[in-house]
């Protein structure tokens, strides 16, 4: 329980704590809420189910209440808490850090994570989903760039639109079921005509948090809008919600539709593969490019995950690490460029390597990271992911290794141009120690995975094959 | 019962004690007097028959009338004290405010509790005369008497097709007493076209009183004319009253019927979610934007009257419920911020203005959105679950208007988090409007715990 309370006291804490402590509250909040969750790691046994919260009741609407973690769970709140944690320090010089609303969204941002995570009853999913909507669109509303609201308005309904799509499926879905507990709506047995239903409502939900083509035309721009913390949030914690939720809600709610719809799903999710790695390449905006280079790695990921079998779930959950680490220090470099020079605009940066070599240094690993240079934890996930592809369909697998290609051409591209080349500026500030420390301890998680990925695999693998021998 | 008198007695007592010029006086009386009606009520709940007054059957109070009576005396009890400020402008007159929001008060519990079509009646006219009398108590303002006028007559023509309606359904079955026409009707193979006649005549009054489109179109000016404090109350107690009374009707009188009518208040339904939600997508003053989201409201809360389901009545009185906990909120905020237009601009940096009542709109905004965990996700969720396995496509329907309806919700939270020009005028909050709005944001955040049935 105390998983979910730490953040959520911290949130309200925040709110009373003066300003000019605020920096290191935040820091020691997400320390400890960190270490809780290692504390929970390291008592845990891989193949069991921990309930944290279960009053055995079921109320007279079917809610349970249930709230619990299997391996796949508490990986994704261990993943939660770390880059809560990397997002606060990543923030401790900057303005932000010593307001006390933002220090309290980002609390409660992450009780609604771990919330979702954990959740094992249908309505609390729903709910917890909701819930982290709420802080990520106020972060960007109040601290984002002027042009913002437009913008803003569309992700809001966006993503709000295809969540009542999910209500919709879980609503219906109960009709079949005794009560909303994760067990009883899995043992649902469903006509295939109502599971596409059910199926169909989830994805839309799920795709257009991914986002997948053709649902991600509010992402870009609401990851530039955003400020720094926000488009972290965005794009290393709330779309995992979507990517985990596939895995333990839609897929397994409605596997009935499964033969039908992996198809079409894999064909958008290799579709928004390349197409967004195109856009990306001809990005002059920095954060922009980022922006599509998330939404072509996380196409991978998505088409992973609905190729459901032992080994693309485990590249899943790799790779859903991998991008959320890869995500933070990219989105922290494209700020720090954006901080001190004042401008994101690639025509007009260059040469930043020569005055911050400290910096170019830790960009570059990121960005190798990125590009899933071996030794990195991107390159075995995306290595199992393109394999699981290609044993579907030899030409989608091709097609989808495209990525690689043009991945390394456009992160490359973005670094070269900003880090090489003469330098538009002479004085640029190297990196202060928390900038550092958030890059190296990046680092250093990328590169562990890079050489023991089985780690993550033999976390997940139990509770994986649970669910997979679960499905009808 | 006990409590009805109770009600009504305190009614007549703040009408005197008006006259000593006490207007708190008689707030503290109208709060004690439905404290203790509501505690009457309540005591009731245990017992094995339901109880009526002497011999007289045509009231009722059985559980589902216990709960639209206590619902309803706990937003006329917030409504009052959050009109409080308002009415003392007016000081000689506060005992007539209070005296005739508690006498409508009165007829809203007759209309959930009837048990025969007269006192349904009855309770119909003494919940809405003293409302018609309310809509226009602002007698300098053009729009107050206008709405004032413009209700009486809609209104007063609505109920001469109710009393039409009712007349042809005693033609065909020859009684007032509602078991009794429904087990006729329900016994009879072939029905009299008299009681189509007169079905269709009451459904339309129904859907005139609970502001369903195509009858919509009084409620825009009367909710926007009206003194804030009267919009506040019809949405919220006029509602309970009016839907109670159309649930009861439908569910015991005709549901051996369903097929014939619920196919038009099917389409209806879907009439009424996409006219309050496409007309609120460009209003610019709040009432009226308040106006058209309860229209749309009125549509999803008319699945409960389609569906057979047994938890509907229960299901809609708890959206109902949920809805008030916004409806007073915003309306409190609204009288607060005291903008002689109204519009929806005035709601500008609330937040930084005022952070308790920008909090407050907000959740009532989103509670209005459904978005969860608020009691507004309940009421919507039982609703829609209510009716999913009888009519999905309504229910897809009904999903589509939220997504549309989040468009002006999130554009009013916009408006009040913004944080550019933001006007610096004080707003003064009296201690009773801070109970009323901290009562409103707990109802918002936990009322959905109530959400399941007792």
């Amino acid at each position: 329980m105390e998983l979910l309370l730490i953040p959520f006291v911290f949130a309200l804490l925040a709110l009373v704590v003066p300003s000019n402590m605020m920096r290191s509250f935040s820091l020691v909040g997400g320390l400890i809420s960190l270490l809780a969750t290692i504390a929970h790691v390291l008592n845990f046994d891989t193949s069991s189910f921990v309930s944290i919260f279960d009053p055995q009741v079921v109320n007279s609407i079917g809610l349970t209440c249930k709230l619990g973690y299997d391996g796949m769970s508490l990986f994704m709140v261990l993943l939660t808490s770390l880059i809560t944690f990397l997002i606060l320090l990543a923030n401790y010089n900057r303005e932000l850090s010593a307001n006390k609303s933002f220090t309290s969204l980002l609390f409660f941002m992450q009780f609604g994570l771990i919330g979702v995570f954990t959740a094992f009853d249908g309505v609390l999913f729903y709910i917890f989903w909701e819930l982290t909507l709420i802080p990520v669109f106020l972060i960007a509303l109040w601290f984002g760039a002027p042009d913002r609201k437009k913008v803003l308005i569309k992700f809001f309904i966006y993503t709000f639109v295809g969540s009542l799509a999910m209500l919709l499926s879980i609503i219906s879905i109960k009709a079949y079921a005794p009560s909303f507990s994760h067990a009883d709506l899995m043992a649902v047995e469903l006509t295939s005509k109502a599971a596409y239903w059910i199926f169909g409502g989830f994805f839309i939900a799920f795709a257009i948090k991914i986002p997948l083509f053709p649902f991600h035309t509010w992402q870009p721009k609401t990851y530039t809008v955003s400020p720094m913390a926000g488009t972290m949030l965005l794009s290393a914690l709330m779309l995992k919600m979507a990517l985990y939720g596939m895995i333990r809600w839609m897929i397994v709610l409605a596997p009935e539709a499964l033969p039908e719809m992996t198809y079409p799903i894999i064909v958008l999710a290799v579709i928004g593969v390349v197409y967004a790695a195109l856009i990306a390449i001809k990005q002059n905006d920095i954060k922009t490019l980022f922006a599509f280079a998330s939404i072509s790695h996380v196409g991978l990921i998505a088409a992973g995950a609905i190729l459901w079998s032992h080994d693309n779930w485990s590249a899943v959950f790799i790779q859903m690490a991998n991008h959320s680490l890869v995500a933070v220090g990219l989105f922290l470099a494209a700020d720090i460029i954006e901080q001190r020079l004042g401008n994101r605009s690639l025509s007009h940066l260059g040469g930043i390597a020569k005055v911050a070599p400290k910096f170019a240094f830790m960009f570059g690993g990121i960005v190798l990271a990125s590009i899933s240079v071996p030794l990195s934890s991107g390159f075995i996930g995306e290595f199992m992911l393109l394999k699981g592809l290609f044993s579907y369909n030899a030409l989608i697998g091709i097609i989808a290794g495209s990525t690689l290609v043009f991945g390394a051409a456009y992160t490359l591209r973005a670094y070269q141009l900003s880090m090489y080349g003469p330098a538009t500026k002479h004085h640029f500030a190297d990196l202060s120690w928390n900038e550092w420390l958030t890059f190296l301890i990046l680092l250093i998680i990328i590169v562990v995975f890079g050489i023991y990925p089985q780690a993550i695999i033999d976390f997940v693998s139990p509770s994986i094959d649970q669910l997979l021998g679960s499905i009808k | 019962m006990n409590a009805l008198i109770v009600i009504f007695i305190t009614g007549l007592l703040s009408l005197f004690i008006a006259f000593a010029k006490k207007p708190l006086l008689v707030l503290i009386t109208a709060c004690a007097g439905l404290v203790t009606a509501a505690i009457l009520l309540a005591q009731q709940w245990g017992l094995e028959t339901p109880q009526s007054l002497f011999k007289y059957k045509g009231l009722l109070f059985d559980h589902n009338a216990i709960g639209y009576s206590l619902v309803a005396i706990l937003f006329a009890f917030l409504a009052i004290l959050a009109g409080y400020k308002s009415f003392k402008e007016n000081e000689e007159h506060i005992g007539d405010y209070v005296a005739l929001l508690l006498f409508s008060l009165v007829g809203a519990m007759c209309m959930v509790s009837y048990t025969d079509l007269f006192m349904f009646f009855l309770g119909l006219e003494i919940l809405s005369i003293p409302i018609y009398v309310m809509a226009g108590t602002k007698k300098k303002d053009v729009r107050s008497s206008e709405a004032s006028i413009k209700y009486f007559l809609t209104g007063a023509f609505a109920t001469g097709v109710l009393l039409f309606g009712i007349a042809w359904l005693y033609g065909a079955v020859g009684s007032f007493d509602i078991n009794v026409i429904g087990m006729k009707i329900n016994l009879e193979a072939s029905h009299s076209s008299l009681l189509y006649v007169g079905l269709l005549l009451i459904l339309a009054a129904f859907l005139f009183k609970v502001g369903a489109a195509p009858f919509h179109f009084w409620s825009p000016d009367v909710y926007s004319g009206s003194p804030s404090i009267v919009t506040g109350y019809m949405a919220a107690v006029v509602k309970i009253g009016a839907f109670g009374a159309f649930i009861k009707l439908f569910t015991v009188c005709f549901p051996s019927l369903h097929e014939f009518w619920a196919p038009a208040l099917a389409g209806l339904a879907i009439l009424t979610m996409f006219v309050g939600n496409l007309s609120a997508l460009s209003q610019i003053t709040f009432k009226r934007l308040l106006a058209y989201s309860s229209i749309t409201h009125v549509g999803y809360a008319l699945l409960t009257i389609l569906s057979t389901d047994g938890g509907s009545q229960f299901n809609l009185l708890f959206y109902l419920f949920a809805y008030g906990f916004s409806i007073i909120s915003l309306i409190t905020i609204s009288m607060l911020l005291n903008d002689e237009e109204d519009k929806i601009e005035a709601f500008k940096g609330l937040g930084k203005r005022h952070p308790f009542l920008g909090f407050v709109a907000i959740l009532a905004l989103l509670s209005l959105a459904g978005v969860p965990p608020l009691v507004g996700f309940f009421g919507k969720y039982l609703v829609f679950a209510g009716a999913i396995s009888e009519f999905p496509t309504l229910v897809v329907i009904a999903i589509i208007n939220s997504g549309i309806g989040i468009y002006y919700y999130l554009k009013t939270i916009m408006t009040v988090v913004s944080k550019d020009d933001v006007s610096e005028a004080k707003i003064e909050v009296t201690g009773i409007q801070y109970f009323v709005l901290v009562v409103c944001a707990l109802g918002l955040l936990l009322g959905g715990l109530f959400a399941s049935h007792v």
